[in-house]
């Protein structure tokens, strides 16, 4: 073995386990809880789409064009960057959490307002007939059969959130990404700490895809044809 | 049971219901024919409110609501009225995600508060009154349409309505399956339940009804006991309703 490939290879293997930790305590527990946080905002905004209240569903709508209109990257520089001028000094995870719940927040609720309108009229109908509120309906009638609807697409947006997640690396967050950046300026071997990184994310991103097919699998069932 | 005095019915300029006065029975079964767009299923989804009323007043028990154009109901009214009423479908509307069992414990749990272990009981009893005690643990979709629609029946029943209605309960079904669902509402019928029927079906009109009420653009053209709508037919536009059914 020459003295090139005897360096990458122990590149590779030293860095291995720094970039699987960063991966596991700040990538995925950002993922994780920008997600759940996110969904609340997002069901929260796509009831209030749904209110016929004019001013709930013009504050829902607004707030979803603004993040959808502008980049995932220029937030998370006002949140990181900006407020603190006005006197607002976030950390970056929180910063990062607030960024990508913000985020899951606005694409969210947009699949969760089609999955409630996807779901028959009848079915509202049927629950006020047994005397239902609407709020009874939604609960118990409607959101369950939604949620069947919603999963397949809630999940590929959480994939496309832990791959996001390395853009918290431009705030200084040190997840994954800001770690293979950190090696390299050390290493000078951008290939390979890239690649390397890139195959932890296909690994985190494999994995969630199975359990996206498993929770498809459970949720199809029984739903109206 | 059920008074309606002058109900009128409009979707924006669209006058559907031009003063519907009615009157049901307690213990009676009121079955309401008519050609199609003539207001049979406007009329019917008025009487629990999945339409609100124009102008006009209903009754139904000690419950006494008036309409006012542009003045919506209470919220308080409506879920009382709503809770006094059973509706039937005709594509049945089951709960998907639910077993035949728990569609029929799911209001009497969430709307009237019951415990789970009576909800339960009255459920499977009403289960095995539909001939049904054996699919309690099926999904809709493992159900025919048939079996499917007395779930649906046994569903309404569940919440001790003062009244059931039905709309064209058994149109959506195979005709072979049409007699287990009629059967089941005969008996229903038969032992005292009020009942309001919107259906083609004229040989349980003539079977089951009390009365039987003809309406046609909106208002009650004829009504009268079935025999007497049916041979002694007075009115022209019913005659030639149930002559085009005949043929
Ligand atoms: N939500 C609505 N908005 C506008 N028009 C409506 C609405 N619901 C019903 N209509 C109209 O009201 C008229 C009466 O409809 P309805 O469903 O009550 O008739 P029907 O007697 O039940 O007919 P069918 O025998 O075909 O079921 C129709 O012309 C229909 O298009
Ligand atoms: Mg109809």
């Amino acid at each position: 073995m020459d003295d090139r490939t005897q360096r990458i290879l122990d590149i590779v293997v030293n860095s291995f386990l720094p970039l699987l930790k960063a991966g596991v305590e700040f990538t995925v527990p950002l993922a994780l809880i920008s997600f759940a946080l996110g969904l609340v905002v997002a069901l929260l905004a796509a009831l209030a789409r749904l209110s016929g209240n004019r001013v709930l569903s013009g504050i829902a709508r607004f707030y979803v064009w603004i993040i959808r209109g502008t980049p995932l990257l220029v937030q998370l520089f006002i949140i990181f960057y900006g407020l603190p001028s006005i006197g607002l000094t976030l950390g970056a995870f929180p910063s990062a959490v607030i960024g990508f719940t913000l985020s899951v927040g606005a694409y969210g609720s947009e699949i969760i307002r089609a999955a409630i309108q996807s779901i028959a009229r009848g079915q509202w109908e049927a629950a006020y007939s047994v005397g239902m509120t609407y709020s009874q309906a939604l609960r118990r009638i409607v959101i369950p059969q939604a949620t069947r609807v919603a999963v397949p697409p809630l999940a590929n947006s959480f994939i496309s959130l832990i791959k996001d997640t390395s853009l918290a690396a431009a705030i200084t967050m040190t997840e994954l990404f800001r770690v293979a950046q950190q090696i390299t300026a050390t290493t000078y071997e951008p290939l390979v700490l890239y690649s390397e990184a890139a195959v932890i994310y296909l690994i985190f991103s494999t994995v969630l895809s199975w359990v996206q097919g498993w929770l498809e699998n459970r949720f199809s069932r029984h739903v109206a044809k | 049971m059920i008074q309606i005095r002058n109900l009128h019915k409009s979707f924006d300029d669209l006058h559907i219901l031009k003063g519907i006065d009615l009157e049901v029975g307690s213990g009676e079964t009121v079955v309401i024919i008519g050609p199609s767009g003539s207001g049979k299923t406007t009329l019917l989804r008025c009487l629990n409110l999945l339409e609100t009323p124009t102008s006009g007043s209903l009754e139904l028990g000690a419950l006494h609501l008036t309409f006012t154009p542009g003045k919506p109901l209470r919220r308080d009214e409506t879920l009382a009225l709503r809770r006094e009423t059973g509706m039937v479908f005709q594509s049945y509307n089951l709960f998907p995600h639910m077993t035949a069992l728990q569609n029929l414990m799911e209001g009497q749990v969430t709307v009237l508060g019951r415990s789970k272990a009576e909800a339960r009981e009255k459920a499977l009893q009403l289960l095995k009154k539909v001939g049904l005690a054996d699919r309690a643990d099926m999904y809709p979709h493992q159900l025919s349409g048939g079996q499917q629609q007395r779930v649906g029946i046994a569903r309404a029943m569940a919440m001790d309505p003062k009244v059931l209605l039905f709309d064209e309960p058994t149109s959506a079904l195979d005709p072979e399956l049409v007699g287990e669902v009629l059967r089941v509402m005969k008996e229903l019928a038969q032992e005292g339940m009020t009942m309001v029927v919107v259906t083609h079906e004229m040989k349980f009109a003539r079977d089951v009804a009390d009365k039987v009420v003809f309406i046609d653009g909106g208002v009650v053209v004829e009504q009268g006991p079935p025999e007497q709508v049916f041979e002694a037919t007075q009115q022209e536009r019913t005659k030639q309703f149930l002559n085009k059914l005949s043929v």
